[in-house]
């Protein structure tokens, strides 16, 4: 068994940007991908939705709205 | 269509917010015609380009991230890319490119070029990129693609004279030349690419590795086809997501390596406007607020504004109808033009001005970039009931109108959050159901004051609130019985705020009421002119007896001329066929307290459910124009034949009500969800719950309150 140790988007605060080192992959994985999302690439937690685990998230020049589902996938520095 | 003579085929394709659409739109103006993808709700805009030698049509495509979808908008795009027989196979492809977010713009244009269809590049927005002061070297860029690039500025109408030119000049070009694809594809891809073009006839080896990927759900793959494809993946062991991984990320270092080369980027990192806005819009507390007062608006104008129109439109139907009658005078026939066919037209009309007015507002909100922010609030709310974040905007709207607010709905991708969106819209009480509320309510509710509310205010509020409740609840149980198509995902792009561009939103408006009208429309008029016929004739000589029967007694009472009429009206609706059904449905809702004039009125209401109160007029002999008031006098003093008993005590007109709330007594909405569905299932099997939920929900009350 491996230990858990390897932090993800949603490890973010607001304001704290990160790399992206890896995603796990997922059939949604090419999709994040074409929307910017890819190692080396850094992330920046701008803010939760008021409702529920959404998470606004800004790359280098672009932002998207994630569900944590899918912030899970993507493991950062 | 004709295939053997067909038009060179443009295809439009680029990512979403690339501005694709507005090239569509200035490109061919008026000129385009928006239809379905064959056998699913996703728009197909088609238009058509000339010069001196040739007519083209150019069609836009829904935005594509990849060659590898994941909504069904998406899955029409390269379904019809891997496809050299379908009809709408591009010749050329204008592809369309945001050229500050060229990083990812440039993905599926080199797809697009691997499969070896020809194609122009245009590098848009580079009004913006001036702004910035960043350089981006064309050159490379074509040299690259190996194709023209043009950078252009859709928005400030810069260079794009020149992409029609482009067009032609690239249609009558030479393409013998074999394209060099740029994604290498490996060891196993390669052997997989040879022997499935040996199956299905394929450009090129990356056209027949998209065929491996997605052989299970292209539709024009025979089944024979598709088993043969299945034991070369196998065979191969080809696996499919390792592999669209691989190839995604390989493309991205491709062209990381030529933008380093073809941009000069001059942008310093600070906070952007959008970040600005957002700070706001999308703020925790003020964000949710912000956008009820937007909704307030909306609603506002589509109940409000929509008003005046909608009292014109009807006002003209009624005296054209007078003259129509005038000239044609007193028969069967003119009352059909008049009853039936202006009255059908007019009810097709009258929403025009909601239709548009909401469509005005919602493409302006999604235009500027506001939409994707509403779904980014309120995604994981309406995910608990199945629904998408857009779908709060169809809920809202519905409490003017369902029938704007179920088109609305085209917007949400997944198939199934925008099914229970439909299905769920009209439990919100819509201003139809108004007249009926005002004048039933005062039989449940004294005229008094709670605290500092008033009492029937109160129970307004609280009929509203259980057609909520009816959403809530249907929406809760559809989510889990209906089947869903693919895995549900947000992964939304939350783009730069613009100013709407006003060509796309007053064409969208254009759009939407043509949809309407022609969709629609239709199915109104011919269930509008078959509730003319039920309620114009009745079997054998019924209608002329009671016609002479009424002129019998007014004779003998020494009515006046309006009042005559008022009672021929009322026996002849009686003894009509619609009359002989309300009879005859008595006794399955005398349980709900409802005697056969009411279930006359619940016959015809169906047309809408304002109807009700009309029918009820001229039911009780007091002309069909009669005001609220009037008619609730006479329904105060209808008594049950043979006793004292009231008709409208609390208990009926109580079961009435709630039947009201949640019964489907509206043919339009029902023609609308025909056409959005594109079956006949949907409208039936909605029409049976609602009805369902309201004759139990009626029986329900009637029995506790009676």
């Amino acid at each position: 068994m491996i230990l858990e140790t390897k932090k993800n988007v949603m490890d973010l605060q607001p304001g704290q940007s990160s790399v992206i080192t890896s995603l796990i992959e997922n059939v949604y994985t090419s999709k994040l991908m074409a929307l910017g999302i890819l190692p080396r690439t850094t992330v920046k937690m701008i803010r939760k939705a008021t409702f529920g685990n959404v998470f606004y998230i800004k790359l280098e020049n672009h932002q998207l709205a994630i569900r944590a589902e899918e912030a899970k996938t993507i493991i950062i520095e | 269509m004709i295939e053997h003579n067909r038009k060179p085929v443009v295809a439009l394709l680029g990512n979403p917010n690339s501005g694709k659409s507005s090239l569509f739109n200035y490109l061919t103006g008026l000129r385009q015609k928006v239809s379905n993808f064959p056998g699913v709700t996703v728009d197909k805009k088609i238009g058509y380009l000339k010069n001196e030698n040739m007519e083209v049509s150019i069609i836009d495509f829904p935005g594509t991230y990849s060659t590898f979808p994941n909504s069904l908008d998406e899955r029409i795009v390269t379904n019809t890319l891997v496809n050299i027989n379908d009809s709408n196979y591009p010749d050329l492809v204008v592809y369309v490119a945001d050229a500050t977010q060229l990083e990812r713009h440039l993905l599926f244009a080199t797809q697009v070029h691997d499969l070896g269809i020809p194609m122009i590049f245009l590098l848009n927005m580079v009004d913006i990129i001036e702004k910035d002061k960043t350089q981006i070297n064309v050159d490379e860029i074509s040299a690259f693609l190996g194709c023209k690039v043009l950078p252009v500025s859709v928005r400030e109408h810069k260079n794009v004279a020149f992409v029609k030119n482009a067009i032609f000049e690239a249609l009558s070009a030479d393409i013998s030349s074999p394209v060099v694809p740029l994604f290498k594809l490996d060891k196993v891809e390669a052997e997989v690419a040879k022997e499935v073009s040996e199956i299905v006839p394929s450009r090129t080896d990356y056209h027949a590795k998209l065929i491996a990927h997605h052989y299970q759900w292209l539709d024009f793959l025979t089944h024979d086809q598709k088993i043969k494809i299945e034991n070369v993946a196998s065979k191969f062991k080809f696996e499919d997501l390792r592999t669209q991984i691989r190839e995604t990320m390989s493309r991205f270092d491709l062209h990381e390596n030529l933008l380093k080369k073809a941009i000069n980027r001059n942008t310093p990192v600070k906070a952007t406007l959008t970040d600005k806005i957002d700070n706001l819009v999308t703020h925790k507390i003020v964000g949710p607020i912000l956008f009820f007062v937007i909704m307030l608006f909306v609603f506002q104008a589509i109940f409000t504004w929509a008003s005046y129109p909608m009292d014109w439109i009807e006002n003209a139907f009624a005296l054209s109808g007078e003259w129509v009658s005038h000239i044609l005078g007193d028969n069967w026939f003119s009352d059909l033009m008049v009853n039936g066919i202006i009255a059908g037209l007019g009810g097709i009309i009258v929403f025009v001005p909601q239709i548009a007015i909401l469509f005005l507002l919602i493409t302006i909100l999604e235009e500027s970039g506001y939409m994707s922010r509403v779904v980014f609030m309120f995604d994981s709310i309406m995910q608990k009931f199945g629904m998408n974040g857009r779908s709060v905007v169809s809920l809202i709207s519905s409490g003017a109108c369902a029938i704007p607010a179920i088109m609305a709905t085209r917007t949400i991708s997944d198939k199934k959050e925008r099914l229970i969106t439909i299905l769920v819209s009209p439990f919100i009480s819509c201003s139809a159901r108004l007249p009926i509320y005002a004048v039933l309510i005062g039989f449940v509710v004294p005229d008094t004051r709670i605290g500092i509310f008033q009492a029937q205010g109160l129970a307004l509020m609280g009929l509203y609130l259980l057609g909520v409740f009816g959403v809530l609840i249907v929406s809760f149980i559809l989510k889990l019985i209906l089947k869903s198509e693919s895995t549900s995902y947000l992964m939304l792009e939350l783009p730069d705020y613009k100013k709407p561009i006003w060509k796309n939103v007053l064409l969208t408006v254009k759009k939407k009421v043509e949809a309407f009208v022609v969709g629609a429309g239709k199915i109104i008029m011919a269930i509008s002119i078959l509730l003319w016929f039920l309620a114009s004739f009745g079997p054998g000589d019924a209608m002329q007896q009671a016609e002479e029967n009424a002129i019998e007694l007014s004779e003998a009472n020494n009515w006046d001329e309006a009042e005559t009429e008022n009672h021929i009206a009322s026996s002849k609706l009686e003894s009509s066929y619609i009359g002989h059904m309300g009879k005859w449905i008595e006794p399955a809702i005398k349980p709900l307290g409802y005697d056969w004039k009411i279930g006359i009125a619940l016959l015809t209401s169906f047309a809408a459910r304002e109807v009700f109160v009309g029918t009820m007029a001229t039911i009780y002999s007091i002309g069909s124009e009669s005001d609220e008031l009037t008619i609730r006098q006479k329904m105060a003093a209808e008594k049950w034949p043979g006793t004292t008993l009231n008709v409208y005590n609390r208990a009926t007109s109580l079961s009435l009500l709630v039947f009201y709330v949640f019964a489907m007594q509206c043919m339009s909405t029902l023609a609308v969800v025909r056409s959005e569905t594109l079956s006949w299932k949907w409208p039936v099997i909605q029409f049976v719950f609602m009805g369902a939920m309201a004759y139990f929900g009626a029986l329900f009350v009637y029995q506790l309150f009676s």
